[in-house]
């Protein structure tokens, strides 16, 4: 089958990103032009090892202002570590994180980070975890975020009575009330049932619209990526194996066939790329 | 089935753990009078009662429960805060750790009664004696429990805080400390059990007051009575200390699942 509206770049990431000519695409419409709120990534010859496995190889790698990565790859192949280590919650053995052309070393109020789990305090109510790490006077903001993720009649009640996805949706919520400039998703959707699941992504697709951040995607699940994602990066054993825009227009249907085809290619790379460790 | 006769049962259900206690006191009642028990080896329930409202009445009762209560009282809170602090001390920075651990868990292995005799040279007969051995009885009950409950802070939550920029106080009020509440609160329970056994024993061995000298002063002039008398009071008093600390935990930990009532 031709590919035709994807630029696929197999490459043995040994070039600086500086010469990274990635093809222009213009196909995104957002719903308000704020993309210049998004953090520009830029990363450099990244390396990372855990004893005597190397889970990142000289890694390179750009990621435009505003736009939505996702990164995809087998368990283990090193996504993860990549998302933490441009969080800054790990620090890389070799390489350069650039935010907006500066050296990036600490986790700061710029990324917000959401985990697999959606780590709320069990001892604060649904509000007061939204407002963690908030001074008194922004406190209005936090009911503002439980808003835009549907929850303002939860504010009161305890973590522990709501449903997984709720929790999510909290924790989303307390990450959004810092207007972020750039979002790191770890598998936040991985342990949601399948409904629901569409519903969290096409909650994340529209504040990433409206507020214009940064998104970068962890995910097992291609598909997601496929739908979510102006860009999706395939890691194999620590390099990127493959590295495809996704030029759908949004809002994007979960029945396209370019979306679907775009899909199945992907997993079709990772499960015939061989495994060797 | 009705409604009113499933309402009876649930009811002779609950009554049903009272039917032996109240079997045997009304046994223990009929033995006494019939002299097939002497009221020097164990009193007829009434006479207990009868003892009660003497001793009440004259204010000894009173009294020397107060100077129990303050016994118990003053030594929780001296030893419960120095168990506190320490094993937050302990269980947050590792150096304290290294330093003070080893010599606490050692000192743990004494069995604080055994110190009575010393203690009586150390302080005499005093109120400090008795205070000192209820501090040491505390202490450890909630240092263990504050220890471990400070190491069992999650550390998912703990990176999250880091990522939220809070700062170590924040970290401290909003994480670390909440997390290890419920165990705090479990060695509290503990440490009221000690309390009580630690003073019971103490006030037994060298008083001038209180309700174990209540009670070693009523064997002297063979008034099983009164000497019933203080065990039950010695019960009640436990009893109220522990249902306070099940209050505390219910107020304390709304959020944890296990203790949401309704």
């Amino acid at each position: 089958m031709p590919i035709q509206n994807l630029n696929i770049r197999r490459e043995c990431n040994v070039y600086p990103a500086s010469n990274y000519a990635k093809p222009k695409m213009k196909v995104v419409e957002k719903v308000n032009q704020k993309s210049t709120s998004g953090i520009e990534i830029k990363i450099e010859n990244l390396s990372k090892s855990f004893g005597d496995i190397n889970v990142l190889e000289n890694l390179n790698l750009a990621i435009k202002p505003g736009s939505f990565v996702a990164i995809v790859g087998r368990s283990g192949c090193g996504k993860s570590t990549l998302l933490r280590l441009i969080s800054g919650l790990d620090q890389a053995d070799v390489g350069t994180i650039y935010y907006d052309g500066s050296q990036h070393n600490a986790i700061n109020g710029d990324a917000r980070f959401m985990f697999q789990e959606a780590r709320l305090l069990p001892w604060q109510s649904v509000i007061n975890n939204v407002r963690l790490g908030l001074n008194k006077a922004e406190f209005p903001k936090a009911l503002n975020a439980l808003k835009q993720v549907g929850l303002e009649s939860r504010a009161d009640v305890w973590p522990s009575v709501l449903s997984g996805g709720q929790r999510q949706r909290v924790a989303l919520a307390r990450s959004l009330v810092h207007e972020p400039r750039l979002l790191l998703l770890d598998e936040p959707l991985g342990a949601l049932d399948a409904l629901t699941r569409i519903e969290m992504q096409n909650l994340i697709e529209r504040l990433w619209r409206e507020l214009g951040f940064t998104a970068i995607l962890v995910t097992h699940d291609i598909f997601e990526a496929v739908a979510l994602a102006d860009r999706v990066i395939l890691l194999n054993e620590g390099k990127i194996d493959l590295d495809l825009d996704i030029n759908i227009a949004r809002p994007r249907q979960r029945s396209d066939m370019e979306l679907n085809r775009l899909g199945e290619e992907i997993l079709q790379r990772i499960l015939t790329t061989p495994v060797t460790s | 089935m009705s409604k009113r006769s499933q309402n009876y049962l649930s009811w002779v259900k609950n009554a049903s753990g009272w039917l032996l206690p109240i079997l045997l006191v009304a046994f223990w009642d009929v033995a006494a009078r019939n002299g097939w028990i002497t009221s020097k080896i164990l009193p007829a329930p009434l006479d207990i009662v009868h003892a009660a409202i003497n001793l009440s009445l004259s204010g000894d009762m009173l009294q020397n429960i107060l100077i129990s209560t303050k016994r118990a009282g003053g030594g929780l809170l001296i030893g419960g805060s120095i168990g506190l602090t320490l094993g937050l001390l302990n269980g947050i920075f590792r150096p304290a750790d290294r330093y003070l651990d080893t010599t606490i868990q050692m000192i743990r292995n004494v069995p604080h009664l055994a110190l009575i005799p010393l203690v009586i040279i150390w302080f005499g007969i005093g109120e400090e004696g008795k205070v000192f051995l209820v501090a040491l009885g505390v202490f450890f009950p909630i240092y263990a429990n504050t220890y471990h409950g400070i190491k069992m802070a999650d550390p998912q939550l703990l990176e999250m805080g880091r990522v939220y920029d809070l700062n170590p106080w924040q970290l401290f009020t909003q994480i670390i400390f909440p997390s290890a509440l419920p165990s705090i609160l479990v060695g509290l329970r503990y440490a009221l059990g000690f309390m009580w056994l630690t003073l019971i024993v103490a006030e037994t061995i060298a008083t001038t007051s209180g309700i174990g000298y209540m009670a070693m002063n009523a064997r002297e002039f063979m008034q099983t009575d009164v000497v019933v008398l203080a065990i039950l009071i010695y019960a009640l008093l436990g009893k109220l200390a522990d249902t306070a600390a099940n209050l505390l935990e219910l107020r304390l930990l709304q959020w944890h699942p296990n203790f949401r009532h309704g």
